[in-house]
């Protein structure tokens, strides 16, 4: 499997004031196109800051980052929020669907960022994708009209409709029960059958048994990186 | 029109403006925007229009308030540029009226009177028949096609027992035609009547009211210091000069009395003795006014100069034979020029006025923008996240800022139109039915050009107030933005 993802010396320090706060500490990584990786560790070991940085949200301060063979690690501003736009798909914890908009209009935001048409094609497509994820019935819905639950089925539509190479998720089920978070946890499982790479952080183990691979961080630095032999014994088999 | 006044350049630079912001306007609305660096297609701005309404449609009391400024300003230039134009037009009208070829030379007390009294007991000053032959050695070169000399005097008329206090006018027929005087019934002084030293008058409306409130007036016979004058016609109601200024104070002619120059001077003699509360006094003079009517058009800038060089021309003749300066020279074209001026003086004021509350109410706009821009970071931050440029988080809130500005200068266009029609309806409603008997009028006369340039500039307003959130919003820090609560 070529690697979709990969970090080589990843630094990244944040500056208040005077003082630095080394919060990546030279990270080398590489993720598998197809994969599902989980990231873990305590609050402060830096997997968010990890996260943005391979969303490109944020910015390193020395190392590379390539996405497929592309380096994304010296790109502009512009040059990013295209990434973000053709590459790559995001699912919040608090979920970040906008209140004035119905759950079609939300799973439709992220094209109109491309420079396409919308019309009736691309309608049609949204519309699929929230079927997909169970709410054909609630297309005119407001967010706040939504269980969370549902909300975060509308983010996770949302986040397939530009069809990403990658799907970056933000403790994912971090604000919903433990019913509905199986069901999410389903629902990112099936994605990743048909192909999706999915890298998600979380402080759950029983999120994290989920993935495939966990990679654990610790103060800037990987700690453990196992892959999930159970779980693919268990789909081998 | 107008000269190369301060008033005339704002105007220009207004009107540019305008044109930019219009063309702008074009720009976006047809979709030529779509060639523009900051719009990737029209689809986008179609949009981002769209879009634009929507988040203002969410709090609707926020918008309409932050637009309300815009919404005043333009309301009240419309509605001031017409109200200004409309008073201006009438006061122009005016004196049009009194006729803008005209020039009036009078006979005017001269300063150092108390020395001359003492030499006599009747004052002797002003215009002489010497004068009036001067003057008309222009009508020879066309320069002047008519010349109305006037003698007036005041003098009581009688009736039965009815008195008037009137005015005694001795004049020419043509007086008639300078004056602009209508008939209401019979007719004015002719040649004959003066050449044949007829003892006829004509009536001013109020005079021929108080004399003969019931009786037809024609044929009776008016007393005036012990002559009697056969009534021959009575005129319309005439509206008073409104004091426009400069020498010419507000005249009622309603109470004058019009009878042949020459049978003025035959039956009351040269000297007119007046008393007046307890004092009295004795006057000698020829002409009380003479007026000279140019052979001009006072549209064109060429007329205007020739009623400017005959009036010069009076003038030098007067200076020569006149050391005492017992006359006074009145050209009204100098005070449809001073209007004229004062027109422009005040477009120039409201223009600042314009200015000044377009930009008060694009500070609102601005301000509210900015807290719009605080409260919805984390929208911002989400849209960002899912891949808008810097460019199109501008583009979003610039739109929304251009959408609201151009919608409340819409709003204020339509209430300073109707405002122009309703306004000067409501103010006769009530000044013809209630306590409130002003004599104010309020005229107005749609300045069309003012809602071209004020709506443009509120479109204006919004791009220039809208930048600065605008900037403010697409600078935030996706992360920091979505970590806003």
């Amino acid at each position: 499997m070529p690697a979709i993802v990969s970090v080589v010396d990843l630094v990244k320090n944040y500056y208040m004031g005077t003082q630095t706060v080394h919060v990546l500490k030279g990270l080398n990584l590489s993720f598998d196109e197809g994969d599902f990786i989980a990231l873990m560790g305590p609050s402060g070991s830096g997997k968010s800051t990890l996260l943005n940085v391979l969303g490109c949200l944020d910015r390193l301060t020395s190392g590379k980052y390539y996405l497929g063979d592309v380096d994304v690690s010296e790109m502009s501003d512009d040059q990013l929020s295209e990434v973000r736009s053709t590459y790559l798909g995001f699912i919040f914890q608090s979920y970040n669907l906008l209140p004035q908009y119905t759950v079609v209009e939300n799973i439709e935001l992220p094209l109109l960022y491309q420079g396409i048409k919308l019309d009736e094609k691309t309608k049609a497509r949204c519309v699929a994708l929230a079927e997909l994820v169970g709410l054909g019935d609630r297309l005119d819905h407001r967010p706040l009209q939504l269980s969370g639950g549902q909300q975060q089925r509308v983010a996770v539509a949302r986040s397939l409709v530009n069809d990403p190479h990658l799907i970056l998720g933000d403790e994912p089920t971090g604000n919903l029960d433990s019913k509905t978070s199986v069901e999410i946890m389903q629902m990112l499982r099936e994605l990743n059958r048909a192909g999706k790479t999915i890298i998600m952080v979380t402080h759950e183990n029983d999120i994290a048994a989920w993935a495939r691979r966990v990679v654990r961080l610790r103060d800037g630095r990987v700690e453990s990186d196992v892959r999930n032999d159970s779980r693919t014994v268990l789909e081998v088999g | 029109m107008f000269g190369v006044s301060g008033g005339t350049l704002l105007l220009i630079a207004t009107g540019g403006a305008a044109l930019f912001a219009a063309l702008v306007a074009i720009v976006f609305a047809t979709g030529l925007a779509a060639h523009l660096p900051f719009a990737a297609n029209t689809a986008k701005l179609q949009r981002s229009v769209s879009l634009a309404v929507k988040s203002l449609w969410l709090h609707k009391l926020r918008s309409v308030l932050s637009v309300l400024g815009i919404i005043i300003g333009t309301c009240s230039v419309i509605a001031l540029m017409s109200f200004g134009e409309g008073s201006m037009q009438d006061a122009l009208d005016d004196i049009k009226r009194q006729g803008a070829t005209n020039i009036i030379v009078r006979s005017a007390k001269p300063p150092d009177d108390s020395a001359t009294a003492s030499k006599g007991f009747v004052t002797s000053y002003g215009l002489v028949r010497d004068d009036l032959e001067r003057f008309s050695t222009l009508t020879t070169n066309a320069d002047v096609s008519r010349i109305v000399p006037m003698r007036v005097f005041p003098s009581e008329a009688r009736y039965l027992e009815r008195l008037v206090n009137a005015r005694v006018i001795g004049t020419v027929p043509d007086y008639q035609v300078v004056n602009k005087l209508e008939l209401s019934r019979g007719r004015f002084l002719i040649d004959n009547d003066d050449s044949d030293l007829e003892n006829y008058c004509v009536l001013g409306a109020e005079a021929a009211d108080k004399l003969f409130p019931y009786e037809d007036a024609l044929g009776r016979t008016v007393g005036m210091r012990g002559h009697f004058f056969v009534v021959v016609g009575v005129l319309k109601d005439r509206m008073p000069t409104g004091g426009t200024g400069g020498s010419q104070a507000a005249e009622d002619y309603n109470r004058d009395i019009y009878i042949p120059i020459r049978t003025s001077r035959r039956r009351f003699g040269e000297v007119i003795f007046a008393r007046s509360a307890g004092s009295r006094s004795a006057e000698k003079v020829e002409y009380s006014q003479v007026t000279l009517t140019v052979n001009a058009e006072v549209d064109t800038p060429a007329g205007r100069a020739k009623v400017q060089a005959v009036g010069n021309e009076i003038k030098a003749m007067l200076e020569k034979k006149h050391p005492r300066k017992d006359y006074a020279v009145t050209v009204p074209l100098d005070k449809l020029e001073e209007a004229e001026r004062a027109q422009s003086r005040f477009t120039m004021l409201m223009g600042v006025i314009a200015f000044i509350s377009l930009f008060v109410g694009g500070i609102g706009i601005m301000n509210i923008m900015l807290a719009t821009v605080t409260e919805r970071t984390r929208e911002i931050g989400i849209r960002r996240a899912l891949g808008a440029k810097r460019k199109d988080i501008v583009m979003q809130f610039l739109v929304e800022a251009v959408v609201q500005t151009t919608v409340g200068g819409l709003c204020g266009a339509v209430i300073g139109v109707a405002s122009v029609y309703c306004v000067p309806a409501l103010w006769d409603v009530i000044r013809s039915t209630s306590w409130l008997t002003s004599e104010m009028r309020l005229p107005a006369k749609l300045h069309v050009g003012s809602i071209f340039v004020s709506v443009c500039v509120s479109v204006l307003v919004g791009m220039v107030f809208g930048l600065y959130p605008a900037w403010r919003a697409a600078k935030l820090d996706p992360i920091e933005a979505l970590r806003h609560e």
